[in-house]
């Protein structure tokens, strides 16, 4: 008998449990799906969207997974789409992981958009993405103009295939192409320590490398620290991209040349509008490309 | 008497030649292949890009030759890279930074090797778990933080190759000297080779296998420090996929992954051949994922020539 009304007792406050929390997902809310709590720069466009979720009267689910991982991502958008969200923000660790679960949230009538790298489904609405292209293309101009002709470039890539990965490395290869300058280009898989043997290995192997661009800035700190053991401080130009405080601390230092700086900020707000506009039945464009800018010792004081 | 006691050592030395044949064979290869690889500049590279890995292969070899694995090692590396990050942005004075992430360290191996003593659970689980929580942890320590810029007291154990081999040095002589001098390293190929035997001719095995453990995760701890030295900067995304590496390092230099036989000076060699491997394909414009099938083929190739001489010898 007391089994019984233990069992029941438990179905019902499951139950009860199930029942609120489906509640609770009525009320509009955004998930956001980011590359990594561990990045910083995902952190602010977080944080950025949260604030003008808040501002707008809405609530803003974080679902992030600590590290990079496609997998892990995926299963996050899959919990969101549980969860009953009014719109999911995807910042892709990997544009091509998402397949079948963006098909569950077309039928499920949650918004999608994506924001960093795009994602390539009609099923996502809008892109709101950092023009790589334009900025890293920017990147090469300012690096080319610096490193000691004639000389190489190595770029220290992310993962290969990735779109936004792509994207910085081939900005920055055309400038570099365009002046008639090597290119080295080897994927990163977007971990620092990687980045760092990398630079070890082909620092020694073309020891007329001049220029290292980080596609994240990350990787432009593990060339840094390369550079600085190496005794080439000064004569190598370090360029990465993102903005990331560590670098900004690093260029006022004068051991890394720039970083290009994405607009985080705007990007995270103008995800979170157009998540509300499309539940609002507004029409949103497909493509809202935010520029980047560099920053160096010239401007890093107003950043930091 | 004498002759049994003969061929048996030489077979051991034999598999432990077998993995210095290999390095050679490898290094020649790519000094006839790449004109870059020959200046004292890449040996040296190689030298300072063994350092970490060595480290923690030094752990993993007591580990493995108890018999046990573990897993866990690379997200020590995380979670102590964060505690010292954020301990010397906090202006802790280097020692103390230093003492605290090798502590952690030993912690996390004394909880990896207290849990599996005392579940009994297989310390492929066991530290299975431990690898995702210790990361979790890392990842709450060190979430959203700026560390970087260390102290030059700090820096100096990293860079360059001079103190940081000095350091691998040290830990390998360390190890060697547990394994082949102390009771406690004895103690642990008696374990590997068979666990209940141990027990019954008087050694505290349980006691003995956190310890081990604990050695384990102590070296992770060192391998943290000297990284995040030589990058300079902390995040708790380090070591990710190190465990297996290390693992790959004590296998290929010629420890059984069974157990009971092995020692440091092999690891020392597998460690060297990863490294020169990554090196030198660099050195061929070889790009990483193409390292990866290098070093894949490697490992089935060590295990393979391993088992298939172990079939042999208990056929013998």
């Amino acid at each position: 008998m007391k089994k019984v009304n233990m069992k029941a007792l438990l179905i019902v406050a499951v139950m009860a449990l199930g029942f609120g929390a489906s509640a609770w997902a009525q009320t509009k809310t955004i998930a956001y799906v980011g590359h990594a709590t561990s990045n910083t720069f995902w952190n602010r466009l977080g944080a950025m969207a949260k604030a003008e979720a808040g501002a707008q009267g809405v609530k803003f689910l974080d679902l992030t997974p600590p590290e990079p991982n496609p997998d892990e991502q995926k299963k996050a958008v899959e919990n969101a789409i549980l969860q009953k969200v009014s719109g999911i923000i995807i910042g892709a660790t990997d544009n091509r992981a998402f397949g079948e679960t963006l098909k569950k949230a077309k039928a499920a009538k949650i918004p999608v958009v994506a924001v960093d790298t795009g994602i390539d489904d009609p099923i996502v609405q809008s892109l709101v993405q950092t023009d790589n292209l334009k900025s890293a293309r920017i990147a090469g101009k300012y690096i080319v103009e610096r490193m000691t002709k004639p000389g190489k470039i190595l770029i220290l890539g992310g993962t290969l295939g990735h779109q936004t990965g792509d994207a910085r490395r081939d900005g920055v290869a055309q400038m570099a192409m365009d002046a008639g300058i090597t290119v080295i280009y080897r994927a990163c898989d977007w971990d620092e320590t990687k980045a760092y043997e990398t630079c070890q290995n082909e620092l020694a192997a073309n020891p007329d490398i001049t220029a290292i661009f980080g596609a994240w800035d990350p990787a432009a700190m593990a060339a840094r620290a390369v550079v600085k053991e190496k005794g080439l401080m000064g004569k190598i130009v370090i360029c990465g991209f993102d903005g990331n405080p560590a670098n900004l601390k690093a260029i006022k230092a004068g051991e890394i040349n720039a970083t290009v700086k994405q607009d985080n900020d705007r990007m995270g707000k103008q995800a979170v509008d157009l998540i509300i506009k499309i539940n609002k039945g507004e029409a949103v464009d497909k493509f809202y490309p935010i520029d980047g800018f560099i920053i160096d010792k010239t401007n890093v004081d107003k950043y930091m | 008497m004498g002759g049994f006691v003969t061929s048996s050592a030489f077979k051991r030395t034999q598999r432990a030649l077998q993995a210095l044949v290999g390095l050679v064979v490898i290094n020649v290869v790519f000094l006839v292949l790449a004109p870059s690889y020959r200046q004292v500049a890449n040996f040296t590279t190689i030298l300072s890009n063994a350092t970490v890995l060595g480290c923690l292969a030094a752990g993993s070899t007591i580990v493995i030759i108890s018999g046990g694995l573990d897993l866990s090692i690379g997200s020590i590396i995380a979670l102590v890279s964060v505690v010292v990050g954020y301990m010397l942005m906090l202006e802790v004075p280097v020692y103390l930074a230093i003492l605290a992430g090798l502590g952690t360290g030993a912690l996390c191996g004394l909880i990896s090797g207290f849990i599996i003593v005392s579940t009994g659970i297989p310390s492929f689980i066991g530290t299975l778990g431990m690898m995702m929580a210790v990361r979790g942890a890392a990842e709450i320590i060190g979430a959203g933080k700026d560390m970087s810029a260390f102290p030059g007291s700090f820096s100096m154990l990293g860079s360059g190759y001079v103190i940081p081999v000095a350091i691998m040095a040290v830990a390998f002589i360390l190890v060697a000297i547990f394994l082949s001098q102390t009771r406690l390293g004895f103690n642990a190929f008696a374990i590997g080779g068979n666990a209940e035997v141990a027990r019954l001719s008087g050694i505290s095995v349980k006691k003995n296998q956190v310890l081990y453990y604990l050695l384990g995760g102590l070296f992770a701890g060192l391998a943290a420090v000297i990284e995040t030295s030589r990058l300079d900067f902390a995040q708790s995304s380090r070591g990710s996929g190190q465990e297996l590496n290390s693992i790959a390092a004590v296998i290929i230099g010629g420890t059984t992954m069974a157990g009971g036989m092995g020692g440091v000076g092999r690891t020392v060699i597998g460690v060297l051949i990863m490294t020169s491997l990554s090196a030198g394909l660099s050195h061929l414009g070889v790009g990483s994922s193409w390292q990866r099938i290098a070093i894949g083929i490697v490992i089935i190739l060590a295990v393979w020539i391993d088992t298939f001489q172990r079939h042999r010898a208990s056929k013998a």
